[in-house]
């Protein structure tokens, strides 16, 4: 696939080249003539480095945004991240595009209008990654997907949780619930129907937007009381 | 096309409607490609997108119907069902067919 990446700084070349490891063909626009001259000599298999301000369309389009097939912008001005999310959208049609979000003021705006499909903010990334270490026995959601349409959710089982000691299927989870994932004892296990859950599992479970199948989730693996 | 030049000829409108591009026929828009489409309003709905609103506008042309959006805004003056209507933009394939978004565009007769 190609990736552009707007941004060329460490996590632009961080994510350049985990991706161009997997296989990917990565370009990175960054406006610091400097930074793509001596990064270019120092080059890194599949990584292409393209100068100029990735705010401007023409520098977007000799890129190859019409024909990236992921676009991102994880400079470290939000201002900039929008205007090269909604250009990515609206200009080059890119199907799917991704944005960092820098300050979580301004986390509301990284929307569809802007042309965002994911936005990632750090700091709501750390909330939730420490609401999952501490809440035990409660439901926290893990990533959004589809805009919202389904989400990944996190329970770790207690002694309290009526899906203990019962196999999956038989665990009344909600009918758009599946459980995608179980962490046992460190190992994971892709679950079948038959597999009986144990008290201290951690299962990963994707589910629908819709707040009844969060409920209905929350009764089957947390219990009714929480 | 610049975001300035699309500033600018969207100020100037008389001017292009003086000029008929060429159109091309929706059923042979290429994804992804810049392009004119022109056809007749058949559809316009105000849907909000993500809180704020938003304006779908559908227009048809025989080969088949491709919508613009237009986003923080409910209306746009002299769009209305029945009008034909050129719009100029980046064909974005999704699930209902091609969509444009923020497109410039031209009313015509």
């Amino acid at each position: 696939m190609l990736v552009l990446i707007a941004g060329g700084g460490s996590v632009g070349r961080h994510m350049a080249s985990r991706l161009a490891a997997s296989g990917h063909q990565i370009r990175i626009i960054d406006n610091d003539l400097k930074v793509v001259e001596t990064r270019s000599k120092q080059a890194v298999f599949g990584v292409t480095w393209v100068f100029g301000d990735a705010c401007d369309v023409g520098v977007l389009d000799s890129a190859g945004a019409r024909e990236a097939d992921v676009f991102t912008s994880v400079t470290g001005d939000d201002e900039d991240n929008l205007v090269v999310s909604l250009l990515a959208k609206q200009e080059f049609g890119v199907p799917r595009v991704i944005a960092r979000v820098n300050n979580p003021r301004n986390e509301w705006l990284f929307t569809e209008m802007w042309g965002v499909d994911i936005a990632v903010s750090t700091p709501q990334l750390l909330t939730s990654l420490v609401e999952e270490a501490v809440s035990v026995g409660a439901l926290v959601r893990l990533l959004s997907l589809e805009r919202g349409r389904a989400n990944l959710v996190e329970v770790t089982l207690t002694t309290d949780s009526p899906a203990v000691g019962t196999r999956i299927s038989e665990s009344h989870l909600p009918r758009e619930a599946a459980v995608v994932a179980v962490i046992r004892a460190g190992h994971v296990i892709v679950p079948s129907p038959d597999l009986v859950l144990l008290d201290g599992d951690e299962t990963i479970v994707l589910l629908t937007g819709s707040t009844e199948d969060e409920d209905a989730l929350r009764i089957a693996l947390v219990g009714e009381e929480h | 096309m610049g975001l300035l030049n699309r500033i600018r000829s969207n100020t100037t409108p008389q001017q292009l409607a003086d000029q008929e591009p060429e159109a091309t026929p929706i059923s042979d828009v290429v994804a992804r490609s810049q392009v004119t489409v022109r056809g007749t309003i058949t559809r316009i709905k105000a849907i909000p997108k993500s809180g704020m609103p938003s304006l779908a506008v559908t227009i048809d042309d025989g080969t088949a119907t491709a919508t613009a959006i237009w986003s923080g805004r409910r209306a746009i003056g002299g769009v209305t069902l029945g009008r034909r209507l050129d719009v100029t933009g980046t064909a974005v394939s999704s699930a209902r067919g091609f969509e444009f978004y923020n497109p410039l565009y031209t009313l015509r007769e």
